[in-house]
This record gives structure tokens, C-alpha cells and sequence, in this order.
């Protein structure tokens, strides 16, 4: 931004900020000067130590993880390999390739054998009983 | 089962011993590979019966996703936390690590607890680590009084409980889930019988938390740092369901009758926090009442007993973990920002955080329940086991249905859509940390619906 000033033919001392010039013409109308460099209307208040300064400020590559930017880096690194690329892919992964998960498939299965065995043999397919009738043995209906 | 819970146990020498460089480093990784093992959890050859068995662990389809999720939530927490706690001395940060790791190793005792009295100590054991981290870590004077609520609302379920369990123990001579379903009945007078099964209950419905007994939780939730937030919200309420669905076998046959009220009570308690919902102005309080409001449904569907009611009240209660836990993350990104959790405060923040505001929007629809996720598969099996109990439950539960998907949509209208406000001129981009912490809520969500068998419990 300096190169942009010094060509408008304006050598601008360092204690003018760069950052807070605006070109804001103060002169009259019929003056020579063309525009004058001015501070910004509004006073960046010093807050050095007192404010919330932004970790940005220091390290635009903030990652979140931690203001020394080498271990914020590593830490991103582990983070997202172990979370995405270890918990979920490979995690994701082995629970995909489970091998017939709560025997879904193999009751499927049976339960089509089972269906054939009966038609060929003209059985029922299901029984009302659930347990054979014979096998219960009742107490007897006295009273206690 | 010990492949889990001794590293999880090694967690806490680690986080002392390691250097104050590597600290949250180290502590993410192995608590990101622990979640990783945990996975084989998810192993299991048969859906009938217990796995991992041992004298006092084991695990069966209710309590692996649980366990699944609990190991999975410490390192989402550890990463939530590690930006507040950046200021603060290295030992008050060790501790706090400490305090999550044990909360860890006393969820997974708790829910792979093969014997009622080791899964009741458990669940009180789970109180002090939280209570610490709200009352120590929370932000505003009123955590104080929410940790005394949290603890007393707690405790003056849980002492009957005790007292029940005792009984039990004392008539049976064991309490392990491997028996107690074979038992005969215990009390003898109508009286005594009741209040037996008010006692045994009681506890877990006001952790759930029930309707009538749910003040502790926006107290808590509002309170609690993020990472005592997310352990309330995902798994804390959780407890509360499992214990519920565990001691409800030896509950019969007074549950057919005893449970109406508690069945309308959570049902009506669907609508009601719904609508304070809608009227919320502080952002962490509405997504801890939309969280009560879930949790009603779910309470209603485990006080039923029907087999699709007990799959879908554990699918929700998966669903519920993940998507609570990912709007009290993303709560609290706005939290870091603005200091704080009034809504109107920060407004149209899609235009400033538009990559935030992909993961407030899916997290929003996993709310409000959106087909396919499983928050709306849990929701439908609830809701339709619920009609088959009784036609008129359909009345409440839809405009239960109804009020959630409001108070979904005002929350992510409020924030997301609008017109910035004037003073918000400068706002920190959101870190890679916080996009990775919503990936790793919101990613296993949506992995959720590819195979839904993972967290159905038992029935087909």
C-alpha cells in the first residue's frame, strides 16, 4: 500500500499508519493540492494487553488447537486422522464388513428351509402351540 | 470389556505425566483410539443374550450403543474444551481432563454392569465428576444454584432406589441381570408393592428427566461449560433410559397399570417444553428443554414395554446424543464469540460463518427429526407403538411432532437467517477444531442411517 501512495507523488512518514489512511479531500476547491492523506475518523483504541486480541493476529493459520503454530498443526494432523480417517473410515469400515449382524440373514435363511421342509412334507408351516401341549404339566387346581 | 476400560483407566495417569505441549494433544489422540476399539463392541455374533461377559461386565444390544457412544464422547468433549481452557493454569487443566476421563470409566461401569447395585453406584459416581465441572467450570453465578439442583433432584430419586434395591437384594440374595428376570415376585402387601415400584422408578424418570421433575436440567445444561454440557446432554440423560429399561423386568406386573401417569406425564411434558421452547430467548436453555422434550418421548416409549418401543426409545436416545450434543457444540462456538447465549445477540451469522451455518442447518433437521435419520426413525417407532397402546397418544405426540419442528426452525432462523446486527464487526472465523468436532457429531448421525441395525436393541 506504501508503493500505492509513493505514486500519487506522496512520500508518507512511517508514523502515519498505512492501514487507517483514507483519501479525503480537506482542502478547498480551488486548492493545488489534489487529496490529503488522513487518519481514520475512528481512534483504534490501544488495547494492548486489556482487549480480546485475536489469535488470527498472531497466527493466521490458527487452527484452533493451540497458539504455539507447531503444535496447533500437529495437533490438527492427529485430531483429523484419528477422528475421520481411523475412528470413522476404518471403524466404519469393520462395522460394515460385521459378518451377519444380530443373525438377520441366517433367520432369513431358516426361516425359507424351514418353509420348504414343511410344504414338501405337508406340515403346518407354524404350530399354534408354541411348546408341545403334552410336555406341560399343570398343578393340580386345589386350593392352597 | 477390560481392552476398554483400562486404557480408559491409563487415560488419567497420562494426562498428569504427559508435558503441557502434548497435553491436549495426546489426550485427544488416545481418547480418539480408545472410541476407535470401543467399536468391537459393536461385534456381536447373536442379538439374543449377553456379550463380552465376565463375573461383573458385560455388554447386550441395549447397552453397546450406549457404551459405544460414551467412549465416543470424550474426545468430542476433549476437543470442545480445549479453547476455554487455554488461559487457565496447566493443573486446573489436567483436572478438568482428569474429571471427563473418570466420568468416562464411570459411564462404561455403569452401563456394562452386569449387577443392578454396581450399575446404581455407578450412576451415582457419574454425579460428583459433573457436579465439579459445573459448579467449578461454569461461567455464571447461577451455576451454584444449578449444581445443588442437579445434585439434590438426583439424589432424592436415587436414595428410594437404594433403599429398593436393598429390599430386593435382601428377599433374593442377587441382583445380577442374569437372574432377576427369572424372579418371583418380591413384596407382598398392594401398599408396599407400589411403592416398591415407585422407588425403583423414580430415580430414572427425574433423570431422564420426567416432566414434573425436570427443572435441574436447563439449570445444568445452561450452566455447565461445554464439555459438562455435551456429557449431560448426550449420555448423562441416557442413563436415566437405560436404568429404566433394565429395571422395568422385574417390575412387572404392576407396570400395566402404575406407569399411566408417568406415561402422560412425559407425553404432555413433549408438548409443554416444546412450547417453552418456542419462547426461549437464551439458546443453550432452548436446546436443554428441546432435549427434555425428547426424552419425554422416549420415557413414554420405554414405559410402554413394547418391543418397537424399546427399539425406537434406543435409537432416539442414540440420535438424541449425537444431535443435543452437536447444537450445545455449535451453542457454544457462538458462546466464544459473543460471551453470550442470548439469540437475538447474534443473528444472520450465515452470511458471516457460512460453513458454521451448514452444520447449525443439519443439525437443526436432525432435530426436527428429518427422514431418514434415525432421530426420525427412533421418533416413528415411538410414536406408532404409542398409537397402537392408545389411539389418543397420537394427539399428543403429534403436536409434540409439530412443536419440535417449530422451535427447530425458530432456533435456526434466529440464528442463522436475518440481518446482522450492527455491533457484530468482527467475529473470529470458526477454527478447524470446531469443524472437526461437528464432523465427528454429525458424520456418525448420517452414517447411522446406512445400518440403523447397529442401535435397534433387540427386536427385528
Amino acid at each position: 500500500m506504501l508503493s500505492r501512495l509513493s505514486r500519487l507523488g506522496l512520500a508518507l512518514p512511517r508514523s502515519v499508519s498505512v492501514l487507517s489512511t483514507r483519501f479525503v479531500s480537506q482542502s478547498k476547491a480551488d486548492s493545488a493540492i489534489s487529496s490529503t492523506a488522513v487518519t481514520e475518523l475512528y481512534e483504534p483504541v490501544n488495547q494492548s494487553g486489556h482487549g480480546e486480541v485475536s489469535p488470527f493476529a498472531k497466527n493466521p493459520d490458527f487452527h484452533g488447537f493451540s497458539t504455539d503454530p507447531e503444535e496447533d498443526v500437529r495437533n490438527m494432523k492427529m485430531g483429523f486422522f484419528l477422528g475421520i480417517s481411523v475412528a470413522l473410515v476404518i471403524g466404519g469400515t469393520f462395522i460394515h464388513y460385521l459378518p451377519d449382524h444380530g443373525m438377520r440373514k441366517w433367520a432369513r435363511r431358516e426361516a425359507e428351509r424351514l418353509i420348504l421342509l414343511r410344504e414338501k412334507e405337508g406340515l403346518p408351516l407354524i404350530e399354534e402351540n408354541y411348546y408341545d401341549v403334552s410336555k406341560i404339566i399343570l398343578p393340580s387346581s386345589n386350593e392352597d | 470389556m477390560l481392552k476398554i476400560l483400562i486404557p480408559s483407566i491409563l487415560l488419567l495417569p497420562s494426562t498428569w505425566l504427559t508435558p503441557q505441549k502434548y497435553l491436549w494433544t495426546t489426550t485427544l489422540s488416545y481418547s480418539l483410539l480408545i472410541a476407535s476399539a470401543s467399536l468391537m463392541w459393536l461385534a456381536t455374533p447373536s442379538e439374543t443374550g449377553w456379550s463380552f461377559l465376565s463375573c461383573l461386565m458385560a455388554s447386550d444390544p441395549i447397552s453397546t450403543p450406549l457404551l459405544v457412544l460414551t467412549c465416543w464422547l470424550l474426545p468430542l468433549m476433549v476437543l470442545a474444551s480445549q479453547n476455554h481452557l487455554m488461559l487457565e493454569p496447566i493443573n486446573r487443566q489436567r483436572t478438568f481432563i482428569s474429571l471427563l476421563i473418570s466420568l468416562q470409566i464411570f459411564l462404561i461401569l455403569a452401563f456394562s454392569a452386569t449387577e443392578l447395585i454396581m450399575f446404581y453406584i455407578m450412576f451415582e459416581a457419574t454425579l460428583i465428576p459433573t457436579l465439579i465441572i459445573i459448579t467449578r467450570w461454569g461461567n455464571q453465578m447461577e451455576r451454584l444454584n444449578a449444581g445443588t439442583y442437579f445434585l439434590f433432584y438426583t439424589l432424592a430419586g436415587s436414595l428410594p432406589l437404594l433403599i429398593a434395591l436393598l429390599l430386593l437384594q435382601n428377599s433374593t440374595g442377587t441382583l445380577s441381570f442374569f437372574t432377576i428376570p427369572y424372579l418371583p415376585s418380591t413384596c407382598s402387601t398392594p401398599w408396599a408393592h407400589k411403592m416398591w415400584w415407585t422407588a425403583c422408578l423414580l430415580a430414572f424418570l427425574i433423570k431422564m428427566p420426567l416432566y414434573g421433575a425436570h427443572l435441574w436440567l436447563p439449570k445444568a445444561h445452561v450452566e455447565a461449560p461445554i464439555a459438562g454440557s455435551m456429557i449431560l446432554a448426550a449420555v448423562l440423560l441416557k442413563l436415566g433410559g437405560y436404568g429404566m429399561m433394565r429395571i422395568l423386568i422385574i417390575l412387572d406386573p404392576l407396570t400395566k397399570e402404575l406407569s399411566y401417569p408417568f406415561i402422560i406425564l412425559a407425553l404432555w411434558g413433549v408438548i409443554m417444553t416444546g412450547s417453552i421452547c418456542l419462547r426461549q430467548t437464551d439458546l443453550k436453555a432452548l436446546i436443554a428443554y428441546s432435549s427434555v422434550s425428547h426424552m419425554g418421548l422416549v420415557a413414554a416409549g420405554i414405559l410402554i414395554q413394547t418391543p418397537w418401543a424399546f427399539t425406537g426409545a434406543l435409537i432416539l436416545m442414540i440420535a438424541h446424543g449425537l444431535t443435543s450434543s452437536a447444537l450445545f457444540c455449535l451453542a457454544n462456538t457462538n458462546y466464544e464469540r459473543t460471551h453470550s447465549r442470548t439469540m437475538i445477540l447474534a443473528r444472520g451469522l450465515q452470511t458471516l460463518l457460512p460453513l458454521t451455518a451448514v452444520w447449525w442447518f443439519i443439525a437443526t433437521l436432525a432435530n426436527l427429526a428429518l427422514p431418514p435419520l434415525p432421530n426420525l426413525m427412533g421418533e416413528l417407532m415411538i410414536i406408532t407403538s404409542l398409537f397402537n397402546w392408545s389411539m389418543w397418544t397420537l394427539i399428543l405426540t403429534g403436536l409434540g411432532t409439530l412443536i419440535t419442528a417449530g422451535y427447530s426452525l425458530y432456533m435456526f432462523l434466529m440464528t442463522q437467517h436475518g440481518q446482522l446486527p450492527h455491533h457484530l464487526i468482527s467475529l473470529n472465523p470458526p477454527h478447524s477444531r470446531e469443524h472437526l468436532l461437528l464432523t465427528l457429531h454429525l458424520l456418525p448421525l448420517l452414517l447411522l442411517i446406512l445400518k440403523p441395525e447397529l442401535i435397534w436393541g433387540w427386536s427385528a
